[in-house]
């Protein structure tokens, strides 16, 4: 009877031992752990959306194009592509699921051309680096979200800085182009009323480069934006300067992606409109993507910033104070 | 279809019309006025008030020139006591954030563009239903489209006699698609 006290009270003794056990809070595997933060940092590969699903499906693959490369990158935990409207998932989505992960640093970059009032002021609006008035109010009528996330965000520049336009309007011009000495070329872009100045430049820029390695004597440009109120008449105009002085135009889309409202609806529209287009204008509905140079350019920035942000936190852990 | 179901047919008919009416009436102010405003999208803003004040700076400054104190400045010029952020969209530019207000300032021109922003009454908001603005207005919105259809179908079927649908109903009726023929015949001219 004694034994069988003695032996009840052991057993109790021991489930209680083991429930408050298993209890208590889980311990760090090491002291380390307290005193380091780690740095958990995820892309965002941010673009202006569309209802289109051809443009949609260009960034998608892009984003499969590039992850393998981004995720080797030291620092680097993730990866999204995100669109500004039109389409999903938005950025206010993108920064709530790496703000749920826990990432303490999201490093944006836009696959924008240049600067414009997206990339200057509603990107850094919706993420929460600025508040444009105009802007806040824009979103609010359009239903973007404006969504200010935990993790530290980086907003890369947008694709203007290196030669990637350059290249691919030459190598898209060459893919057209039939004889070089008869020929000129439109090239047609969103453009910006706000920044018009550096739309212009950027063009001529790359009309330049493509003018000199070609050999093509002649280049305009043309918009097909909100500038153009979306209007297929300024590709005319375009054509049309280039007919008076060469016997065949090559137009070419600086956009960075597909959609049937700008490469079918106002581009081709304005095509269709110049008269005895079939032999005397050459074009393709195009855009910017696919292109190796651009994945490059994606993986270098993503690098460069994580690199940044790597440095930064070492400096920070150097100079905290005890 | 006997008299009795013709007049009890008559009667839901005029009813449904009226009070259809009568409930939607607001909404179908608000759609035609926000229809007007954003069919001249192109030509004036519909949904803000964006005031524009070119303001002198006297010289022309370097984007190294640019401290807060000139900021402020440039900012009291503006008549803005403070201001919330300043940034370069170029080498020759600043723009400065206010409340409601930005200006941008061309250094090497000294000189700024002020502007203030600010809803437009009533347009604004009845622009917000038009353009579903409010996520699930969209489902509110289209009710109202079947009401619309149903207020015109019974509109169509209210009268009897030569007033009515079947008498010179039918030539209004059948008139009213020679417009919207005639633009699409000249859309794909």
């Amino acid at each position: 009877m004694r034994l069988h006290r003695s032996l009840s009270r052991t057993l109790v003794f021991a489930f209680l031992c083991l429930s408050a056990l298993s209890c208590a809070p889980e311990q760090p595997e090491n002291s380390e752990r307290k005193t380091s933060v780690k740095k958990k940092t995820g892309v965002l590969l941010l673009n202006h959306g569309s209802r289109s699903e051809r443009w949609r499906e260009n960034f998608v693959k892009l984003e499969k194009n590039v992850a393998e490369k981004v995720l080797s990158i030291e620092g680097i935990d993730g990866i999204q592509t995100v669109f500004m409207e039109h389409a999903s998932p938005s950025i206010a989505d993108g920064l709530k699921a790496y703000d749920r992960e826990g990432y303490s640093d999201i490093i944006v970059i836009p696959i924008f051309l240049t600067i414009g009032s997206h990339m200057f002021d509603d990107i850094p609006t919706i993420i929460g680096m600025k508040e444009n008035p105009a802007s806040m109010e824009k979103l609010k009528l359009e239903g973007i979200e404006r969504y200010i996330p935990n993790a530290k965000t980086h907003l890369a520049p947008p694709l203007d800085y290196p030669d990637i336009l350059k290249t691919n309007a030459l190598r898209r011009t060459l893919a057209l182009s039939k004889n070089t000495e008869k020929e000129g070329v439109v090239l047609v872009g969103y453009g910006s009323t706000a920044f018009d100045a550096q739309w212009t430049e950027l063009f001529e820029n790359v009309g330049s480069y493509v003018c000199e390695k070609s050999g093509i004597s002649d280049f305009t440009i043309a918009w097909c934006g909100h500038i153009a109120h979306y209007s297929p008449d300024s590709t005319t105009a375009a054509i049309h300067r280039i007919l008076e002085k060469n016997k065949r135009a090559l137009v070419l889309p600086l956009l960075v992606s597909s959609s049937e409202q700008f490469q079918i609806e106002i581009i081709g529209g304005g095509i269709a409109a110049v008269t005895d287009h079939q032999s005397r204008v050459r074009y393709k509905p195009d855009a910017i993507l696919p292109d190796p140079d651009l994945e490059q350019w994606i993986v270098d920035t993503a690098e460069q910033y994580a690199a940044e942000i790597m440095e930064s936190n070492e400096t920070r852990q150097v100079s905290a104070p005890d | 279809m006997t008299q009795t179901t013709g007049n009890t047919f008559r009667k839901v008919n005029t009813v449904l019309h009226r009070d259809l009416g009568y409930f939607f009436a607001a909404l179908i102010l608000a759609y035609s006025l926000s229809g007007i405003a954003l069919n001249h999208v192109d030509e004036w803003n519909p949904d803000f008030i964006i005031s524009k004040n070119e303001i002198e700076l006297k010289g022309s400054y370097k984007k190294n020139d640019i401290s807060p104190e000139l900021i402020r400045d440039f900012s009291a010029k503006a008549g803005e006591s403070s201001y919330r952020l300043y940034d370069f969209p170029s080498s020759r530019q600043v723009k400065i954030y206010y409340k409601d207000a930005t200006l941008m300032v061309d250094l090497e021109k000294g000189e700024g563009l002020y502007e203030k922003i600010s809803r437009r009454p009533v347009f604004y908001q009845v622009n917000v239903l038009h353009r579903n603005s409010v996520d699930w207005w969209k489902w509110a919105s289209d009710v109202f489209a079947a009401m619309l259809i149903i207020i015109t179908i019974t509109g169509l079927l209210m009268l009897r006699g030569p007033n009515g649908f079947s008498g010179r109903g039918k030539w209004f009726f059948g008139a009213g698609f020679i417009p919207p023929i005639i633009a699409l015949v000249f859309q794909q001219l």
